[in-house]
């Protein structure tokens, strides 16, 4: 065991101080300081505001109306120019010049059709702004409509009752009850849950891979075999690496723990008001699911980091080992897929057959734990599974290991490795 | 108990697709001993080195070791093995890589970063002890996985080539070191083409070539069976060597003539004085000229060159 340790620490100590983790670690936070701050930035950052002229062609009032949304909208300032419906082309031409002159951003030409049949055109610089189009479409519609039930003698105050705002509040109801999370935020959880879970699993599996293919390569693995067993070595070396991830795990846990609670203060040093926090909700991490995610991530990246452990075994340069890792790699990413879809029908049958299957529950399992309510015994049976096929793979893996580190030369087919994974 | 047999190598064979690497192969290995398992290239010395190790399985016959037949790696501790393929981890500190190569043999956190300075500081890599191993030259690599082998204080010691990439001055470092652990009462085996060391540091010499087993003995009766009148002889010059080698021809079985030094098999019968004469009369100056054993390098061209020579018949004939 002592020997197994001193592996286990040469693989830890050696990671940790490298470049890489260091560089990894900060950037995780980061990242997440971006998905925290960037929404809440992004929806109070009005954009500049667009200067637009409305050519009212006798569209008697509509153009007034439309001022008038489009001032409350904030992101319009428009003037109205009175222009003869006879000669619409002339002054559109003009206009069109004071575009490119770049002395307006755009016009909105409103006429007698407007109203009659909806037909109005607007011309701009920038008109892929999906944001701006909407505010000016829905500017219009809005006037258009309150123009017409006037001219049908309805009495405005009922009109402008009928105008209020509509506002759908989403949240997500469980066993718990509902928990003030928003669809969105446990959408975008879900997605999280899923991307880093792919992604840690796949970035220490293939360390694994190259660690075992390093010693392969120097040729240490020699004097290594001469004085430990070879699944000593790779389990050494599997739970080591393993460990790194942990480590790494919890500084990024307690860097985001910090993150929520300071959110104020950090917020502020971005210049974002503290009103704008509220804006986007957080979506809650509760330690149910953390749970998950740790226990899934252990034991995903055993499953994995012992198939990566025999493509390194069995190949001899680096362009071999990116090669021979294609196949474990896009086991990962069918479940990194699967995952996408298990987002929108979390109790859907795709994502319950996913979530039991050893190879892509490890991603699938926690992604339907954060975003719905997943019954307790199909957990229970993931895991016995994921669990049950981890030993198997591990005690297949270390065979093909066994024999693989010392050979050199041709790669052998799956067929070979079979053969080394049975024989004593 | 000084008798003992250490390492004992009962006919093994191993083959590989299609070739016969080792054959019908028996050596006894006593404890004390320093052992010089010698061969050409490719006769088998590696892959005997590594059945020994337990790294890879003889097909037949068997290996034990301190009288025990488990296998090198049940003997991990007793044991430190220096591979033909030297590797270290590239990017570790050289004093880090030394206490992990110890600690997997199982000794002591502390007591392994102990050793491996006291170590370093002897072979004069002190300090270095703190670098990364990718910085180190070629030879000092070499050196520090030398000190990684016995950190553990092995009884038996295993070393693959260990001269090999060495310059002279490391050379003598190293045989220095081979010679006080021998003193200490480790027991050594090393593989190496380079005769003139393995003469000066063997008590036994087992010479393999193609597989098989040549020759096998304490270096001093090896030499004394080898038979022969055998003659060194040095010259002034090279022209001097030519025309001396022209005129005692007919008296000469073997001659090894590197110039203006010749190592001189004589044939049967022909006296060492007359060939001496023979030289004088002819007025070539000699700076040496003396009847001696014959060396290692001789014994091992006749025995390991002779089959290879048959080698090259036979392929001929097929």
């Amino acid at each position: 065991m002592y020997k197994v340790w001193a592996v286990i620490r040469r693989e830890f100590v050696e990671r940790v101080r490298s470049k890489w983790f260091l560089i990894s670690t900060i950037l995780g936070p980061l990242f997440m300081i971006a998905l925290g701050v960037l929404p809440s930035l992004l929806a109070t950052r009005t954009g500049r505001i667009n200067q637009i002229v409305l050519v009212d062609a006798g569209a008697t009032g509509l153009a007034e109306r439309v001022q008038a949304q489009l001032g409350r909208s904030g992101r319009f300032q428009a003037t109205i120019l009175a222009a003869d419906p006879d000669r619409d082309s002339a002054v559109a031409d003009s206009l069109t010049r004071a575009i490119q002159a770049e002395a307006i951003d755009g016009f909105l030409a409103l006429s007698a059709v407007t109203v009659e049949a909806g037909a109005a055109e607007y011309r701009g610089r920038n008109v892929s702004s999906l944001r701006d189009m909407s505010v000016l479409e829905s500017a219009v519609r809005q006037s258009v409509v309150v123009e017409r039930l006037n001219r049908h003698g309805i009495d405005p105050a009922i009109v402008q009752e009928a105008q209020s705002r509509i506002d759908l509040r989403t949240l997500r109801v469980t066993k718990r009850g509902t928990t003030g999370e928003s669809g969105e935020a446990t959408f975008i959880l879900g997605y999280a849950v899923g991307l880093v879970l792919y992604m840690v699993i796949l970035l220490y599996g293939i360390n694994v891979m190259r660690s075992v293919l390093e010693e392969k390569q120097t040729r240490i693995i020699e004097v290594l075999v001469s004085s430990l067993r070879p699944f000593q070595l790779m389990m050494g070396k599997v739970i080591g690496v393993g460990s790194v991830g942990l480590f790494q795990f919890s500084i990024w846990t307690f860097v985001g723990w910090g993150m929520v609670r300071y959110r104020r203060q950090i917020l502020g040093w971005f210049d974002v008001p503290a009103e704008a926090m509220n804006a986007v909700r957080m979506p809650n991490i509760s330690s149910e699911l953390m749970t998950m995610v740790i226990v899934y991530f252990l034991l995903g990246y055993l499953l994995y980091a012992a198939l990566f452990a025999v493509v390194g075994a069995s190949v001899n340069t680096d362009t071999e080992a990116q090669q021979a890792q294609q196949p474990v790699m896009m086991l990962l990413v069918a479940a990194l897929i699967v995952s996408f879809g298990a987002l929108g029908d979390p109790g859907g049958q795709l994502a319950v057959t996913a979530s039991l299957i050893p190879l892509s529950s490890p991603v699938i399992m926690p992604v339907r734990v954060a975003t719905s309510d997943v019954p307790t015994s199909q957990v229970l049976l993931s895991l016995a599974i994921l669990a049950g096929t981890v030993v198997l793979v591990v005690w297949g893996s270390a065979r093909v290991y066994r024999i693989g580190i010392l050979m050199y030369g041709k790669r052998p087919s799956m067929k070979e490795m079979w053969r080394w994974a049975r024989q004593s | 108990m000084t008798d003992q047999i250490v390492v004992d190598v009962a006919r093994i064979a191993k083959r590989f697709s299609g070739h016969v690497a080792v054959e019908e192969l028996s050596l006894q290995v006593h404890r004390g001993a320093v052992y010089g398992l010698l061969g050409p290239n490719g006769a088998g010395k590696t892959t005997t080195i590594r059945m020994v190790m337990n790294i890879t399985m003889p097909d037949e016959g068997s290996i034990r070791l301190f009288g025990d037949s488990r296998g090198g790696r049940h003997h991990s501790a007793r044991i430190g093995y220096l591979p033909e393929e030297r590797g270290l981890y590239k990017r570790m500190r050289v004093r880090d890589m030394l206490v992990f190569l110890a600690e997997a043999k199982g000794v002591p956190r502390a007591r392994a970063a102990e050793k491996a300075g006291e170590w370093l500081d002897r072979l004069g890599l002190g300090e270095w002890s703190m670098r990364r191993v990718e910085e180190l030259s070629k030879g000092m690599s070499q050196k520090v996985q030398f000190i990684g082998c016995m950190l553990h204080e092995p009884e038996l010691l295993i070393l693959d080539e260990p001269f090999s990439g060495l310059d002279p001055i490391n050379q003598q470092v190293l045989k220095d070191t081979i010679v006080q652990l021998s003193r200490g009462g480790t027991t050594i085996i090393f593989s190496t083409h380079q005769m003139d060391v393995a003469e000066k540091i063997c008590d036994h010499v087992c010479i393999i070539a193609r597989g098989r087993k040549v020759l096998d003995g304490a270096l001093a009766e090896v030499k004394r069976v080898h038979g022969g009148t055998h003659v060194a002889v040095a010259f002034e010059d090279s022209a001097d060597g030519a025309s001396a080698m022209r005129e005692i021809d007919d008296l000469v079985e073997v001659a090894d003539d590197s110039g203006v030094f010749a190592e001189l098999k004589l044939r049967d019968g022909a006296d060492p004085q007359l060939v001496l004469e023979r030289l004088l009369r002819q007025g070539v100056r000699l700076r040496r000229f003396e009847r001696i054993e014959p060396s290692l390098h001789r014994i091992f061209l006749d025995k390991a060159g002779t089959e290879a020579a048959a080698e090259r018949r036979e392929v001929g004939r097929v």
